[in-house]
C-alpha cells in the first residue's frame, strides 16, 4: 500500500511550507548575523561570482586554478547551500535589487527550513494521523531555538531538513516506486549540505537489512541476491579497512590515483551494486525496493557531492580526506555548562540530553520525551512475545523514526565530540522527536475526549486534540515571540527561563548575533566617526552593508583603540570585559541588551 | 490530563516571570538610597552574581562585585557590604549563597525592598584594614629583571607600568582570574631563570602580608605543551629573608594564596617561570591590619 499522503494532507503541507517560508521572511530582518554566517556570506558571494565567470569564460572557470581560488575559502563545508545562497544573492540583490544582501542570502535557508514542517505533516499524517502530523509540524518550528536557526544562511537547519527528507524518502521507498532513487539523490544533496549526512547510511543500514530479509522470505532467488549484496558491501568495507591498515590513512590518500587499488575496489563495488540491483529488479520488486535506496545512496551520493563541489574536481581524494580530517580533529571552543566552562574533552555524557531538556519549552519537551519513551517500550514489546498482548508493539516505521530521533543526539553525546554550538549540532534529531510528540498529543487528545465526552456536550470530540495541541503550542509560541530575535539565549521553563539558566551557569548565548540589540543605541548615540569595537563580531561590515549600522562608524580591533566597546557576555570572555574597564577607566556600562535581566551584550563608552 | 497540567504550568511560569524582574524604577530607587547612604569603602554585592544590569544605575563611585563564585569572596577591603539581591528569580541559589556569604557577616538594620529587589546592609566581619597594596604602590616601586649571577637590568617606566627586557612587563591593571575581576599587579615574567623583581620601599607595618597569584583568563586552565609553573616569592628586601612563596601550576585556575607575618619595610617580590608563554600573572599583594576594618 502506498504511503503517499492524500490530497488534503498535501495541501496542508503546502500551506505549512508557504506559511513557514513567509513567517521566516517576515521575521528575518531583526535576526543578527552569527559568526559563521558572515563567513558563509563571503563564500556564497564567491561561489556566485564563479558561476557568473562560468558563463563568461567557461574553460578558465573550470580550470584547477580558478576552481581552487573560488572555493578554497571555507572549504571545510561543502558548497551546496553556499551555491544556493550565492545564486539567490546574485538574483534578488545584485540583479533585481529587490532584497537587502542578507535576506537574499537567506532565502534558500528559509525554503529548506520550511520544508521540515511540510514533510513532518505528510509523514505524521500517514504514520499516525492528520492531527499528529499537524502538531509535529507546528511544534518543530515553535521551539525558540529551531525558529532562530531557521532564519540563518547556515547549514544546521538545512542539514536537519535534508536528513529528514532522506529518511522520509527511504520510508516511502519501501512501498512506492522511484522513491529509492529519490533517497539516493536526496542523500547526495544532504552530503553537499553538511557532513552530518555522512552518518545516515549506518543509521539506515539495519532497516535495509530488515526490509530485505522480510521481503525475500520464502523467495530463494531474491534472498540469494540480498546475501550477495550484503557480502559485496562487507567485502568492500573489509578491503577499505585493510587498505587503511596497510597503507595508513595518509598513505591511502597519497596512493589513491586514477589507476590504483582503491579505485579498483570502488569501481568493482559500484559495478557489483549495479549488477545485483539490475538482477534484483528483474527478479523480485519488493526485495529490490528494500535494498535499492542504500544502493542508490552509495552510488549517487558521492557522485553528487563531487559534481556540485568544484573544489574536489581536480584533487578529489586528498581534498575529501582533508575535509574529513578537519571535522575529525575539530578544535574545541569553550562552552559553559552548569557552572563550568567546558574547554576540552571528555565532555559530560549527559550534556546533550540536559541541554535539550533545558532549552525546549516544557510543553514540547513533555510530548517529545514521552513519545520517545513510549516508543522505546513498544520497541521492546515488539521483541518480546509476552508483552505483545498487552502493549501495542512498535512498527518498523516507528523504529525508523525513533532511531533517527536518537541518532544525532547519541552522536554528539560522545565525550570526545566537540560540544560548542548547543542544540544546532543535534538539530537533525529534532524533527523525528516532533513526530513522536505528534503521536503522543493525538493519543492524549483522544484519551481526553473519551474522558471528557459525557461532561462536555458543547465541544465536539474531534476538537479536543486541536485544542490540546494549541494549548501546548501556546507557551512555546509565546516564548519564541518573547525571545525573538535572540533565539540562542532562550531557555525553557525547566531551566527557570533565561534567568534560571543564568543561575544554573548555562551558556548565555552564542556567537555575536545578539549585538543587534544595541545597534539602535549605537546609531543614535555614537559620535560621528567613532571607533567601535564589536567584541567577537566579525560582521561589522555586514551590518553596515545591510543598513543596520551607521556607515560613518569605524571598526576598532580592541578596547585599546576603541571609543565604544560592545562586549558579548560569555563566561570564557570575562577578561575581555575587564580589559574594557582598564582601557576605558570605568566599570559602568552605558547601555546593553539584557533579556529577562540577564546581561547579553554590554556597551561601554570611553570617558 | 498530564499535558494539560504541563501547559498550565508553562503558561503560569510565563505569566509569573515578568513579576520578579526589576523595573528601571526599582533600580533607580536603590541607586538613590545608595547615593545617600553608602560610605567610602562600601561595596555592592550582586545576588545572583550575574545580575549586572544594576551597573547601569548604581552610583559610579561605588564598587560592585558580581562574578561566578563571589559568595566566598572575603571582600577584605570592604567593611560594609550592600547585598543587592533578587531572591525571587528562578533557580536563585539561596542556600548555597548563604553558606558562603553569611559567616562573619551581620545584617545592619532591616532589609529594604524595591519591587523584586532586596537591599541589605551587612557588616563584613572578614574585612581587614588594608595598610598596603602593591598595585597602588607600583608607581613608587623599582622594577628590574634579575638574572642569576648578573646585575639586575632595570625596567623602563611605561605609562602605568614598566616595560622590561625580554618581553617582561609589570603594571597595575584590571584582570580576571577564574571570573574574579581584580585590580592587581599584572606581571609577565621574562622566561628562563630570570625573574621580574619588584622592590617596594616604605611599606607600612602590617600584621599580615597576604600574597595571591593567579594566571589570567584562559591561559590558566592550559597544561602540557611545555608550560611551566609560575613562582612568586616575597622576601625582605633588606635581609633577603624569604617571607612567603607560592607556585601556580599549569592548569591551576583561580588564585593561590600565601601569607606571612608583616614587619619588613622593604619588600621584594620576585616572579619567575621557566617558560613565559601563557604565564601572564595577576598578583595581589596586600599588607593587612590585625583587626577587622572599622565600618
Amino acid at each position: 500500500m502506498s504511503r503517499a499522503p492524500d490530497r488534503t494532507d498535501r495541501r496542508i503541507a503546502l500551506g505549512l511550507f508557504l506559511g513557514a517560508f513567509a513567517l521566516l521572511w517576515a521575521t528575518e530582518a531583526a535576526v543578527g548575523f552569527v559568526r559563521d554566517e558572515t563567513v558563509y556570506f563571503v563564500a556564497a558571494e564567491q561561489a556566485a561570482r564563479w558561476l557568473g565567470y562560468l558563463f563568461h569564460a567557461p574553460s578558465r572557470a573550470l580550470s584547477d586554478a580558478v576552481t581552487t581560488q573560488a572555493f578554497d575559502f571555507n572549504h571545510e563545508h561543502p558548497v551546496g547551500m553556499k551555491l544556493l545562497f550565492g545564486i539567490s544573492f546574485h538574483l534578488f540583490h545584485e540583479t533585481l535589487g529587490l532584497l537587502r544582501p542578507a535576506t537574499a542570502f537567506r532565502l534558500p535557508a528559509f525554503a529548506m527550513a520550511a520544508s521540515i514542517p511540510a514533510v513532518l505533516h505528510v509523514w505524521g499524517a500517514v504514520l499516525y494521523g492528520r492531527r499528529a502530523g499537524l502538531f509535529a509540524a507546528l511544534c518543530f518550528l515553535a521551539a525558540p531555538r529551531h525558529f532562530f536557526h531557521a532564519h540563518l544562511a547556515c547549514f544546521d537547519m538545512p542539514v536537519a531538513a535534508a536528513w529528514l527528507l532522506v529518511v522520509y524518502a527511504f520510508w516511502r521507498s519501501e512501498t512506492d516506486d522511484r522513491w529509492w532513487l529519490w533517497t539516493g539523490l536526496l542523500w547526495g544533496a544532504a552530503l553537499a549540505t553538511k557532513h552530518n549526512a555522512l552518518f545516515l547510511p549506518p543509521v539506515l543500514l539495519p532497516f535495509v537489512v530488515l526490509r530485505a530479509y522480510r521481503a525475500s522470505a520464502g523467495k530463494p532467488a531474491a534472498r540469494d541476491l540480498v546475501q550477495k549484496a550484503l557480502l559485496l558491501l562487507g567485502a568492500a568495507a573489509a578491503l577499505l579497512a585493510v587498505l587503511l591498515l596497510v597503507l595508513t590513512p595518509e598513505g591511502l590518500v597519497r596512493s589513491w590515483t586514477l589507476l590504483s587499488p582503491p579505485t579498483a575496489v570502488a569501481a568493482l563495488f559500484a559495478a557489483g551494486v549495479c549488477a545485483l540491483g539490475a538482477r534484483l529488479h528483474k527478479t523480485e520488486m519488493p526485495t529490490f525496493r528494500a535494498v535499492a535506496p542504500l544502493g542508490a545512496m552509495l552510488l549517487l551520493g558521492p557522485a553528487i557531492l563531487y559534481a556540485v563541489w568544484p573544489w574536489l574536481w581536480y584533487h578529489p581524494v586528498d581534498r575529501f580526506a582533508a575535509y574529513l580530517e578537519f571535522h575529525a580533529t575539530h578544535v574545541h571552543y569553550a562552552w559553559t555548562y552548569l557552572g563550568t566552562v567546558l574547554r576540552e574533552p571528555p565532555f559530560p555524557l549527559s550534556y546533550v540530553v540536559v541541554v535539550t531538556a533545558l532549552t525546549l519549552p516544557v510543553t514540547l519537551l513533555a510530548p517529545m520525551g514521552l513519545g520517545l519513551l513510549s516508543l522505546g517500550i513498544r520497541c521492546v514489546a515488539a521483541l518480546r512475545q509476552q508483552w505483545r498482548a498487552r502493549i501495542a508493539p512498535a512498527s518498523a516505521s516507528e523504529a525508523l523514526v525513533g532511531l533517527n530521533a536518537l541518532a544525532s543526539i547519541v552522536l554528539i553525546s560522545f565525550p570526545d565530540v566537540p560540544h560548542f554550538g548547543g542544540v544546532k549540532h543535534w538539530l537533525p534529531s529534532m524533527p523525528f522527536l516532533a513526530l513522536l510528540a505528534g503521536r503522543q498529543v493525538q493519543l492524549a487528545g483522544d484519551g481526553l475526549a473519551v474522558w471528557l465526552g459525557p461532561r462536555l456536550r458543547r465541544v465536539p470530540a474531534a476538537a479536543i486534540t486541536p485544542l490540546l495541541g494549541a494549548l501546548l503550542l501556546l507557551p512555546a509560541v509565546t516564548l519564541t515571540a518573547h525571545v525573538h530575535p535572540y533565539g540562542t539565549s532562550s531557555y525553557g521553563e525547566l531551566a527557570g527561563g533565561i534567568p534560571g539558566a543564568a543561575s544554573l551557569g548555562m551558556q548565555r548565548q552564542y556567537w555575536s548575533n545578539n549585538v543587534t540589540g544595541v545597534l539602535a543605541w549605537l546609531n543614535s548615540n555614537a559620535p560621528r566617526g567613532a571607533r567601535v569595537w564589536l567584541h567577537e563580531v566579525v560582521s561589522f561590515r555586514d551590518y553596515q552593508r545591510n543598513g543596520m549600522l551607521r556607515e560613518d562608524l569605524r571598526q576598532a580591533n580592541g578596547p585599546a583603540d576603541a571609543d565604544i566597546a560592545v562586549v558579548q557576555y560569555h563566561q570564557e570572555f570575562r577578561e575581555q570585559e575587564v580589559a574594557v574597564w582598564q582601557a576605558f577607566g570605568t566599570t559602568r556600562p552605558v547601555t546593553g541588551l539584557y533579556i529577562d535581566e540577564t546581561p547579553q551584550v554590554v556597551v561601554y563608552q570611553r570617558r | 490530563m498530564g499535558f494539560l497540567l504541563v501547559a498550565v504550568f508553562a503558561l503560569g511560569f510565563q505569566a509569573w516571570l515578568p513579576q520578579v524582574l526589576p523595573k528601571d524604577s526599582d533600580e533607580r530607587a536603590v541607586a538613590d538610597v545608595l547615593a545617600k547612604e553608602a560610605q567610602p569603602g562600601d561595596v555592592v554585592l550582586l545576588h545572583p552574581w550575574w545580575t549586572e544590569r544594576a551597573r547601569l544605575f548604581l552610583p559610579a563611585a561605588l564598587p560592585i562585585t558580581g562574578y561566578l563564585g563571589d559568595e566566598d569572596d572575603a571582600l577584605l577591603e570592604h567593611p560594609r557590604i550592600w547585598l543587592l539581591a533578587e531572591p525571587a528569580l528562578p533557580r536563585t541559589p539561596v542556600a548555597s549563597f548563604a553558606r558562603g556569604f553569611l559567616p562573619g557577616r551581620t545584617l545592619l538594620g532591616p532589609e529594604r525592598h524595591f519591587g523584586p529587589l532586596t537591599l541589605g546592609l551587612y557588616r563584613n566581619g572578614r574585612a581587614r584594614g588594608v595598610l598596603f597594596s602593591a598595585a597602588e604602590a607600583l608607581q613608587a616601586a623599582s622594577v628590574s629583571v634579575a638574572l642569576p649571577g648578573a646585575e639586575p637590568v632595570p625596567c623602563v617606566r611605561d605609562g602605568a607600568g614598566f616595560r622590561c627586557p625580554g618581553g617582561a612587563r609589570a603594571e597595575a591593571s584590571w584582570h580576571e582570574v577564574l571570573y574574579r575581576p581584580s585590580r592587581c599587579l599584572f606581571v609577565v615574567p621574562p622566561g628562563g631563570p630570570g625573574a621580574v623583581e619588584l622592590i617596594f620601599d616604605g611599606v607600612p607595618p602590617a600584621a599580615t602580608l597576604r600574597l595571591e597569584a593567579g594566571i589570567v583568563w584562559e591561559h590558566a586552565w592550559k597544561r602540557g605543551n611545555g608550560l611551566t609553573p609560575l613562582h612568586a616569592t616575597l622576601a625582605d628586601a633588606d635581609s633577603g629573608a624569604a617571607l612567603a612563596s607560592l607556585s601556580v601550576e599549569p592548569g591551576r585556575e583561580g588564585f593561590v594564596t600565601a601569607e606571612a607575618p608583616g614587619g619588613p619595610r622593604r619588600l621584594r617580590l620576585r616572579v619567575q617561570s621557566d617558560n613565559a608563554h601563557e604565564r601572564e600573572a595577576c598578583l595581589v599583594l596586600r599588607g593587612l591590619d590585625a583587626k577587622e576594618a572599622a565600618p
